[in-house]
């Protein structure tokens, strides 16, 4: 970081095509988010909402056809509402337009800090291109064995199984994960370690979630790294309220544009 | 087997022979692939045509070999009067189902094959990220769905572990700290350096002016950003391609419990393979490109997860050369379709019920247009043509005078290709005779000349620079 201009690295996808619009769009969407509800805890029966947009990272910038109005590729929303005491239900949609396809997820955690996976979920994907075979309905369950089993079109097939259910989340979770163990992973030299679930499909046990840096610009922000087995190196970025402010993976980085409601 | 098979063709892009964690490597985990080796034969010598992935693709689709195509490199175009296997395996009571990557420049893969996905945007060299979890989902679709009464043949192209290449890209023009230092992976995760980090200068002039040189042809920009990299940097490549490969895994892992829950898993073969391997740090190299082991050899399994097609199961195959040309044969010869006259392929799933046929005793591989090798049982020979003074759009061979530089590998004593022997008077006849074996194979191809403009201008544009390297040494 040597200017108030410089990405960090695990962020900085600012060249190619994408110079210098990619610093450009995640400067500006940064700073026009509200934080003024983060303070207040969301209480029952409330709703919390975090969009984010998508900047791709690839270093062409996908801009095939040229200089592009708006970087940004699509549109994550991350949607939970506190269902009682200790549950919350997640709903997010994910949108892109480069791959085509759209996925709706529906999912329950427990309120605790892991926000283990309960119950049933759903993964409802979409692919808006014109070829055969466009919709994926899935369905997925924690048996009664450790087991983590998906229902896709009514064929059943176990996606792994875990040592147990506890540690066991969904990577849409981590945006409220990573602030609830913020200071825990800070204060630990090895991190910790937690079981995902990537997009409610992929198991991915024994992830690793520790400590990066902190920075001040373009806004004051401790880093996050994961990765595991089969998982690259991301990096999530905490702001001073609590918020998930970027979540930077191998192709693509997520820049926080609207919170509605309180702190998660 | 009373009925003809279903036949699935699952393809990774740019994954090496050894990246299998059944194959003995410890640093990846690959328990969907290692499944289908405990139901299938691997062959362990299994070589790509060319070690790009549109010119290896090529083959895979016409069962020809890349100077025969049009395609012998990224930039080519497939000669339009080739049938290729979907044209095929469609006029032979087959449905063919592409999904994935295709990356056949001058064939519409919607024109061969019924597509299942193939990207909002057509797919083209990286991408991964965005579209193997698509392509498992449209797989998934189909499988769970199919009704049709012709039996299958279904491709999958899944693009990991290619996204290694966006990982290299990303060093162009930005600097990423040593991940030890910055805390994210401890040094003793990281796979060691190879045992051939370390290289014989002697390669051919195609080589370095392709891959060495600070202008070189292809892909400068990664060189010149990787060129100061440390010893951790060059593991760290190492760390993230197994991540792409474990990622890749993930997903054909979805597909084959798909596949055992049905009632498909009993009537269908699987076939896997990748387009080309990976350099991964050896000889200081990455990405493909190259005519060495690791950019040239290539996972090649044949597999039944059901009882109804006879296959050997947990089995290697270390005897057998086999080629990427292989498959377009060994996929007729299961679904019952005779084979275009001229095919260079053979089927090889005689090899794979555990019958002992007549064989190739060598296998035969092009790269960027010029270069050539060939690898027997004890040796492998790799060369080049020189370009000619004036413009030639004919593929080169066999032609002893336009030969340049060689190098010669004692595939027991070193196989990590380290010491080349091609200036050895002592192996002057061992060159001699991978000659002989050379240019055999090539009188045995039917090469067309280059018509298509875009080649034209690629082989143009390299010609004149490799000219100059012969000429002034530049």
């Amino acid at each position: 970081m040597n200017d108030s201009n410089s990405l960090h690295w695990s962020f900085d996808y600012n060249y190619g095509a994408q110079n210098p619009q990619f610093a450009q769009e995640l400067i500006r969407t940064l700073r026009e988010y509200d934080t003024e509800t983060d303070a207040r805890d969301t209480q029952k029966g409330q709703a919390a909402t975090h969009v984010y947009d998508i900047l791709p990272n690839y270093w062409r910038g996908y801009s095939r056809d040229g200089v592009k109005e708006k970087l940004s590729i699509g549109t994550v929303t991350i949607e939970r509402n506190k269902d009682g005491d200790s549950l919350w239900n997640y709903f997010v949609q994910y949108e892109n337009t480069t791959s085509g396809e759209n996925l709706e997820i529906k999912f329950r955690c427990d309120d605790e800090n892991y926000r283990p996976l309960k119950g049933n979920w759903s993964v409802d994907a979409r692919n808006s291109g014109e070829d055969k075979y466009t919709r994926l309905a899935c369905e997925g369950y924690l048996a009664s064995d450790s087991e983590v089993r998906l229902r896709i079109n009514g064929t059943e097939i176990i996606a792994g199984t875990v040592a147990s259910f506890d540690k066991l989340t969904c990577n849409w979770a981590l945006f409220d994960v990573i602030p609830r163990f913020a200071q825990t992973i800070k204060a630990s030299s090895d991190g910790i370690d937690i079981d995902l679930l990537e997009d409610l499909e992929q198991l991915r046990p024994k992830s690793r979630l520790g400590f990066l840096a902190s920075i001040q610009t373009p806004i004051p922000l401790e880093g996050y790294y994961l990765y595991g087995v089969g998982l690259l190196p991301s990096y999530w970025w905490l702001d001073t309220y609590g918020n998930i402010a970027i979540a930077s993976t191998f192709f693509e980085t997520l820049v926080l544009r609207e919170k509605i409601g309180n702190r998660v | 087997m009373n009925e003809r098979p279903n036949i699935l063709f699952i393809n990774t892009d740019q994954h090496s022979w050894d990246a299998i964690s059944a194959y003995g490597n410890p640093y990846l985990s690959t328990p969907n692939i290692d499944e289908l080796h405990r139901n299938g034969t691997s062959f362990r010598r299994s070589f790509c045509t060319d070690p790009v992935c549109a010119a290896a693709r090529s083959s895979w689709a016409t069962g020809l070999y890349t100077s025969e195509t049009g395609v012998p490199f990224n930039g080519g175009y497939l000669h339009p009067e080739i049938p290729d296997l979907g044209q095929l395996l469609n006029a032979n009571g087959y449905k063919a189902f592409h999904c994935g990557k295709w990356h056949v420049p001058g064939r519409n893969v919607r024109e061969s094959f019924q597509t299942l996905y193939y990207g909002k945007r057509d797919i083209g060299a990286g991408g991964a990220a965005y579209y193997d979890s698509a392509s498992t989902h449209a797989v998934a679709d189909f499988l769970t769905n199919y009704d049709g009464d012709e039996p299958f043949y279904l491709q999958i192209g899944y693009v990991d572990p290619h996204d290694v290449c966006e990982y290299l890209h990303n060093h162009e023009e930005k600097r990423i700290p040593n991940p030890v230092e910055q805390g994210i992976v401890s040094e003793d995760a990281l796979p060691p350096l190879p045992e051939n980090f370390d290289y014989d200068e002697r390669e051919t002039v195609l080589h370095r002016v392709c891959r060495r040189v600070d202008d070189a042809l292809i892909h400068a920009a990664i060189l010149k950003g990787i060129r100061d990299w440390d010893e951790l940097h060059w593991r760290y490549l190492r760390w993230n391609y197994y991540r792409f490969i474990e990622k890749v895994d993930a997903e054909i892992g979805r597909v084959l419990a798909l596949l055992r829950e049905t009632s498909l898993h009993h009537n269908t073969l699987i076939i896997f393979s990748a387009d080309h391997g990976e350099a991964c740090g050896s000889h200081q190299m990455f990405q493909k490109f190259t005519l060495y082991e690791e950019s040239v050899r290539v996972p090649f399994i044949v597999a039944c997860l059901g009882e109804d097609i006879s296959v050997q199961k947990d089995r290697f195959d270390e005897a057998h050369f086999v080629s990427g040309v292989d498959l377009f044969s060994t996929v007729c010869d299961y679904a019952a379709v005779d084979t275009p006259e001229g095919l260079q392929g053979m089927s090889v799933r005689s090899l794979a019920e555990g019958r002992d046929v007549p064989w190739r005793d060598c296998a035969y591989i092009e790269s960027n247009y010029w270069g050539r090798a060939i690898v027997t049982e004890e040796y492998k020979y790799v060369t080049e043509y020189r370009p000619k003074a004036v413009e030639d759009f004919s593929p080169p061979g066999p032609d002893a005078e336009q030969l340049g530089l060689s190098q010669l590998f004692n595939r027991h004593d070193d196989p990590g290709e380290t010491k080349n022997l091609a200036e050895n008077t002592d192996y002057n006849e061992v060159l001699n005779a991978c000659r002989d074996q050379l240019f055999a194979q090539e009188a045995r191809l039917h090469r067309q000349e280059i018509v298509h403009p875009s080649p034209k201008r690629v082989i143009s544009n390299w010609g004149e620079r490799l000219r100059a390297y012969w000429e002034h040494g530049r």
